[in-house]
């Protein structure tokens, strides 16, 4: 699903970001990727979702290799990667609904499919009853779960959460972890990047552990051991 | 447009400033054609004025004056040739120097008419009239005293510098103004993706294809240029309603009429105009665009 080959990606002025990466993600694992901060999780999802390009390597995604995608290209790709951050990244001037049905309002989608498509996904992350609420009027955790569904309504093959429970306390982080592997049990391929120690243990999932810009491990069912 | 109109009206202090400076741009490309047409309008009358004058000896008789009337005036490059007698002239002097004393008092003192009867040629088309006079210089005659040539092939020439350096001036001011106004457009642009920028990186973490991203500042840029050609078309021709008395004044018993000009050539004027600002704005814009929304 996911293939990183000898990925060599450097900032201005020499500063070395990923170093000679090599993955390889099949459809439908569930893959914790752990680091300390600067180790260089971040920079690999910009380049999953072609945020970034990467200097050297190759990078796939399903049978498309996006090493040199266009920025015409770039839309398409992440119409088939959702993606969730730590910040949400919900408009506050619209409701939860609202938010969720932007992402196909932007792609110029029909609005009797749109309504399908955002009550289906807001039934999944369990806030149907919360729909017409606006973000400051529900928790970090249904903030968060609003932005999953946002990030499901293009049925993406794979979902990215960079740090999803970071901004929340350990009962919705928890809610969130839960939902993510829901997700996976249906198809879709989850990669979580979190420095959280207790939940990637609790997982008990593969584990990929970067630092300083290399792999240093790959577990199937490992431990956060940095 | 939904987007470009809530960006236009979020904004709102930056779109007046925007369009206000369109607009002098606009008002300057405007008042330079003025002038274009107004010193176009001056040349033309000048050089209808254009005449050559023979001047002829005081006892040359009627009969050879006659003659050499008949000679000039079938000549290809002649339109017309007149007499001014001896007796004319003198009025003709007196009536130019009316406020001139002295000249007046030396006239008197002499005591007659110093005066030469005078045949004064005009050219079928001011721009022959070198060619006009070569022919002249050529003409052998006993009763031609002197040959006047330069006076009014030099103010000709003295308008056209003048009106060259005025356009020169205009297009140097058209310029910094056009310059301006591209800078403007793309600060407010620029402005326009910073106030939207949360609504366009949720855009693109979505995968919103780029064209439903960059048309709204691309609009934005059209709608500043229309706005500014409406406001530019609806203040000029009270403008030039305006000038039009002291330009009859000014130029009294000839036809120089601006607003004329205008009115029957608005739409190429001002569709031309409208085009060359809409394009300066969307291509300062799509600069913006491609630098700050990453498109």
């Amino acid at each position: 699903m996911i293939k990183l080959e000898q990925a060599y990606k450097s900032y201005p002025r020499n500063i070395e970001v990923l170093r000679d990466i090599n993955l390889s993600i099949d459809a439908g694992e569930f893959v914790s990727l752990v680091g300390q901060s600067g180790s260089g999780k971040t920079t690999l999802v910009k380049i999953l979702i072609g945020e970034e390009k990467i200097e050297s390597g190759k990078v796939i995604i399903g049978d498309w290799d996006i090493t040199n995608i266009s920025r015409r290209e770039v839309p398409y790709l992440r119409r088939q990667i959702g993606v969730i951050f730590q910040d949400f990244k919900l408009l506050p001037q619209k409701t939860l609904r609202e938010n969720v049905a932007f992402a196909l309002e932007v792609c110029g989608q029909k609005q009797a499919k749109i309504n399908r498509i955002v009550t289906t996904v807001l039934r999944i992350v369990g806030l149907e009853d919360k729909a017409e609420h606006y973000p400051n009027e529900v928790s970090g955790g249904e903030q968060q779960r609003a932005a999953i569904a946002r990030a499901l309504v293009h049925q993406p093959k794979i979902l990215l959460a960079d740090e999803p429970t970071g901004n929340l306390d350990s009962i919705n982080a928890n809610e969130i972890i839960d939902l993510l592997l829901r997700i996976n049990n249906f198809g879709t391929t989850v990669i979580l990047v979190t420095h959280n120690r207790e939940i990637v243990n609790g997982l008990k999932k593969r584990v990929i552990a970067i630092e300083a810009g290399r792999v240093i491990s790959d577990q199937e069912k490992g431990k956060y051991l940095l | 447009m939904k987007f470009s109109v809530q960006d236009i009206t979020r904004n709102i202090w930056l779109t007046i400033v925007t369009v206000t400076i369109l607009i002098l741009a606009l008002f300057s490309v405007n008042m330079l054609m003025v002038v274009r047409v107004i010193s176009q309008n001056a040349i033309d009358a000048v050089k209808q004025k254009i005449d050559i004058s023979l001047y002829l000896k005081t006892d040359a008789s009627d009969a050879a004056i006659a003659n050499l009337r008949t000679q000039i005036t079938g000549m290809d490059l002649v339109k017309q040739v007149s007499f001014v007698s001896k007796n004319d002239a003198l009025t003709s002097f007196r009536e130019k120097n009316r406020n001139n004393a002295d000249v007046l008092n030396a006239l008197r003192e002499l005591g007659q008419n110093p005066l030469s009867p005078s045949l004064v040629i005009l050219p079928k088309n001011a721009d022959d009239a070198p060619q006009l006079i070569a022919q002249l210089q050529n003409i052998d005659s006993d009763i031609i005293d002197s040959r006047d040539f330069t006076d009014n092939t030099l103010l000709l020439t003295k308008i056209n510098g003048i009106t060259g350096k005025i356009n020169e001036v205009g297009l140097f001011l058209i310029f910094i103004f056009i310059f301006t106004s591209m800078l403007v457009a793309y600060n407010s642009i620029k402005v326009a993706i910073y106030t939207h920028r949360r609504e366009i990186e949720i855009m693109r973490l979505v995968g919103a294809p780029n064209s439903f991203i960059f048309m709204p500042f691309l609009m934005s840029a059209v709608i500043y240029a229309l706005f500014s050609i409406l406001v530019i078309t609806t203040v000029f021709f009270p403008f030039l309603s305006l000038l039009q008395p002291y330009m009859d004044v000014f130029f009294t018993g000839y036809n120089v009429n601006i607003m004329d000009y205008f009115t029957s050539n608005w739409l190429l004027i001002f569709g031309s105009q409208f085009l060359a600002v809409a394009f300066i704005s969307v291509m300062s814009s799509w600069l913006a665009i491609r630098r700050y929304a990453r498109v």
